[in-house]
């Protein structure tokens, strides 16, 4: 029970994050097709050029003029014994009415001979293609087995989307499922860029003309092709995000892929896009909303709806289920019957009548805007202490107060307003709801924010001890300025709506108010070097050094008085080694201490210190030597005389 | 009271002298010379200041390791403690203590800037 409970919310989870469906971020606009148009309508100079000039044009639904030239062009150009002059005729002048390319037997011959495992793929395209085109026999199973040998052989992505193409020329009898299985082997070699972009690492016209190829095949076939919605989608995003084209191979790979994404009988993805700004208001109720395809053609059996449009504030349903109306190619839905307040609206489109739609469920953020009126503007000066009755005055916009207000260290100054929505009278709460004084004299100006109460009252308060600071104390005249705004306001307001007159205490002299420098070069700063400590002066550092080396003094006198002596210096090798060793190390710390690093003395030190350690050692052992013996035979005369 | 430091003084001084060998005596000088230059590197730092710092905690911590390394050697040669020292002979003890000299000098002269 609890497992299949599981599977459910799973399935759910499935299904809801399936909404959130991807739209197409890129397509051809009508400026897109016009400008992919104006380049495949240069001048040709060759066949190869004029094939992708006429036919690119066919498939973007535009018309070539100058058949009869292009005709003659063809047929003086053409050279029948090249399989890819008679390929980029034969395509050429199906695309144009009443032109026939004279066939011969050689011509037939070449072609079919093109036909087999030893050609490129690029060859047996070409080859079969212009056979189809020049009315020619094709024997199907044939060009399916050499298609077959050359997709094991070149394992590229070109040569297999060459071969899709090609299959879709051939009889609708013959094995075509080796040749339909590639389709999802190429799918899976595309690369997902931040799942937005689905495109091969070849680039643009390599993808453009697989998308090309495998819904030709797919509708010659007519078995869905293995893609998925979103797949569809990124695809269409990677296509059509270039918007200049370099090479005319290029524009036509686009126009094929638009065409074969506008006309096929599977996946036909829908571009929905607001007609200007998507905004309502009381002078214009109406959303209006293009669907159209890829190529900015307008969808002509589509019925678009609302499934569900919410305030995005206060998360409530306005509309469920809301048709719009077609009218002149744009589709229509009078918003403001529904009579919204002002804000944004999150509304879900969904687009049917066509089984073949992908992507046909839109976003879209609806912005409903209004007109604000200030209502019941109430000026007063207050009395701090209560002495005098409040005066108010009540100003209506935009006329200003006729006297002007005067604050001072016991009067406050005061005032409180509506704003309310114009066509709804609803009261409305705007972003920006901001009081400036404007100082007349000295050009300072200081903006203070009106806070709503519970009600929905604005109120402001001035009190001249209060804001003391923010006036710096300049007292004088300053021009009461009411700014209301909001980005669902379609009538931002400006109004002076007073003077008045701010008496500060403690005023010093009225100075000008410098805007603030802030662009202007700063002081250069000096650079300020660590100052070296503090030294004692050199005379008290000697008297301390020859202090420190007197008990030097004093230890040699010890020693002298002790009888310390060289007697026993013995002028073995090994001692003098010793002793130089030694003299060497001590010379060694004094030269680590002036120029070596510590790893330089580590050498040296282990050079000098084995010599030294080698030399000491033998002479200690020597010396103890003599001593032992020096010992016994003391210990022998002791022994001796006690007997 | 002070009459008994003064003979206390005067006997250890006179035992000193007597019962003290003289290589012992000899070493005794050392120490003393060591201890003396100690005292007055520690005079200077309190009346002159500690700059520069390093140098004189490299000096100072000389001192003091040259003395413990004379007491080490004069423990370990003093024939009163052979006893204790049965394995050490006098020569290894002065190996040693040319040996500890000369890692305390490399450290010395490291930290003496």
């Amino acid at each position: 029970m609890d497992r299949s409970k599981l599977f459910g919310v799973f399935l759910l989870s499935l299904a809801l994050a399936g909404a959130q469906a991807l739209t197409p971020a890129h397509y051809l606009s009508l400026s897109d097709v016009a400008r992919l148009q104006n380049l495949l309508s240069q001048q040709f100079t060759d066949l190869e050029s004029a094939y992708y000039s006429v036919v690119g044009l066919t498939k973007l639904g535009a018309a070539v003029p100058d058949h009869k030239e292009v005709c003659q062009f063809l047929k003086s150009q053409l050279d029948p014994t090249s399989v890819d002059s008679l390929f980029f005729a034969a395509e050429t002048s199906q695309a144009i009415s009443g032109c026939e390319i004279p066939v011969s037997n050689e011509t037939r011959d070449i072609l079919l001979a093109a036909v087999s495992e030893d050609s490129t793929m690029a060859q047996i395209h070409r080859a079969v293609s212009a056979l189809s085109s020049l009315g020619l026999p094709i024997t199907s199973q044939e060009v399916v087995g050499a298609l077959l040998a050359r997709i094991n052989k070149e394992d590229n992505v070109m040569a297999i989307t060459l071969a899709l193409q090609t299959a879709s020329r051939l009889s609708q009898q013959a094995e075509l499922g080796g040749i339909l299985e590639e389709i999802e082997d190429l799918t899976a070699r595309l690369d997902d860029l931040g799942g937005m972009y689905l495109q091969f690492e070849e680039g643009l016209e390599a993808t453009a003309m697989f998308v090309t190829a495998a819904y030709s095949l797919s509708d010659h076939v007519d078995m869905e092709p293995p893609l998925k919605e979103e797949q569809v989608i990124q695809l269409v995003n990677s296509i059509f995000s270039k918007k200049s084209w370099d090479s005319l191979g290029e524009a036509f790979s686009v126009a094929s892929a638009a065409a074969a994404l506008s006309s096929n009988r599977f996946h036909v993805p829908v571009v929905v896009s607001a007609q200007g700004p998507a905004t309502v208001s009381h002078s214009l109720p109406t959303l209006q909303l293009l669907v159209t395809d890829v190529m900015s053609q307008p969808l002509a059996s589509a019925n678009v709806l609302v499934e569900s449009a919410y305030a995005v504030a206060s998360k409530s349903i306005i509309l469920s289920q809301a048709p719009f109306t077609l009218n002149d190619g744009v589709f229509e839905l009078n918003f403001m019957s529904s009579q919204p307040a002002s804000g944004y609206y999150q509304f879900t489109v969904a687009v049917t009548g066509d089984s073949r739609l992908v992507a046909n469920h839109v976003e879209l953020k609806v912005k409903v805007s209004t007109e604000v009126a200030v209502t019941n503007m109430d000026l007063s000066v207050v009395d701090k202490d209560q002495s005098i009755g409040t005066k108010t005055t009540r100003v209506d916009f935009p006329s200003k107060a006729k006297t002007a207000f005067t604050a001072d260290s016991h009067i406050n100054f005061a005032m409180s307003f509506q704003l309310v929505d114009i066509n709804t009278g609803v009261e409305l709460t705007p972003h920006q709801t901001f009081v400036r004084l404007h100082n007349q004299k000295t050009g300072q100006e200081v903006v203070f924010v009106a806070e709503p109460d519970n009600k929905n009252l604005y109120k402001f308060e001035l009190d001249t001890t209060e804001r003391k600071s923010e006036f710096d104390s300049i007292s004088g005249t300053y021009s009461l300025y009411l700014i209301v705004g909001d980005a669902t306001l379609e009538n931002p307001i400006l109004w002076n709506v007073a003077d008045v007159v701010l008496k500060f205490v403690d005023e010093e002299a009225p100075a000008t108010i410098q805007p603030k420098t802030l662009y202007v070069p700063k002081p250069e700063i000096q650079h300020l070097f660590r100052t070296p400590e503090k030294k004692p002066p050199t005379v008290v550092s000697n008297t301390f050094t020859a202090l420190i080396l007197s008990p030097f003094l004093l230890l040699l006198i010890l020693w002298f008085k002790l009888g310390a002596n060289m007697s026993n210096f013995s002028f073995s090798p090994s001692t003098i080694l010793f002793h130089a060793g030694h003299a060497a190390m001590l010379g060694l710390m004094y030269v680590y201490w002036t120029h070596l690093n510590m790893f330089q003395t580590l050498k040296y030190l282990a050079i000098i210190g084995s010599v030294t350690f080698l030399a000491g050692n033998r002479m200690l052992a020597q010396k103890a030597v003599k001593r032992i013996a020096a010992e016994q035979s003391s210990r022998l005369a002791k022994y001796r005389s006690l007997r | 009271m002070s009459n008994s430091v003064i003979s206390v003084i005067s006997r250890f001084l006179e035992e000193y002298t007597t019962t003290t060998p003289n290589k012992l005596k000899v070493v005794d000088a050392y120490l003393l010379y060591i201890l003396l230059t100690g005292a007055l590197q520690f005079l200077y730092c309190l009346l002159v200041g500690t700059f520069p710092f390093n140098s004189f905690l490299s000096g100072f911590i000389s001192c003091v390791g040259s003395f413990i390394l004379a007491v080490c050697l004069r423990i370990q040669i003093n024939p009163q403690n052979k006893g204790e020292f049965l394995s050490i002979s006098p020569e290894r003890a002065f190996a040693d203590f040319l040996f500890a000299h000369t890692v305390l000098h490399l450290v010395v002269m490291n930290f003496i800037g």
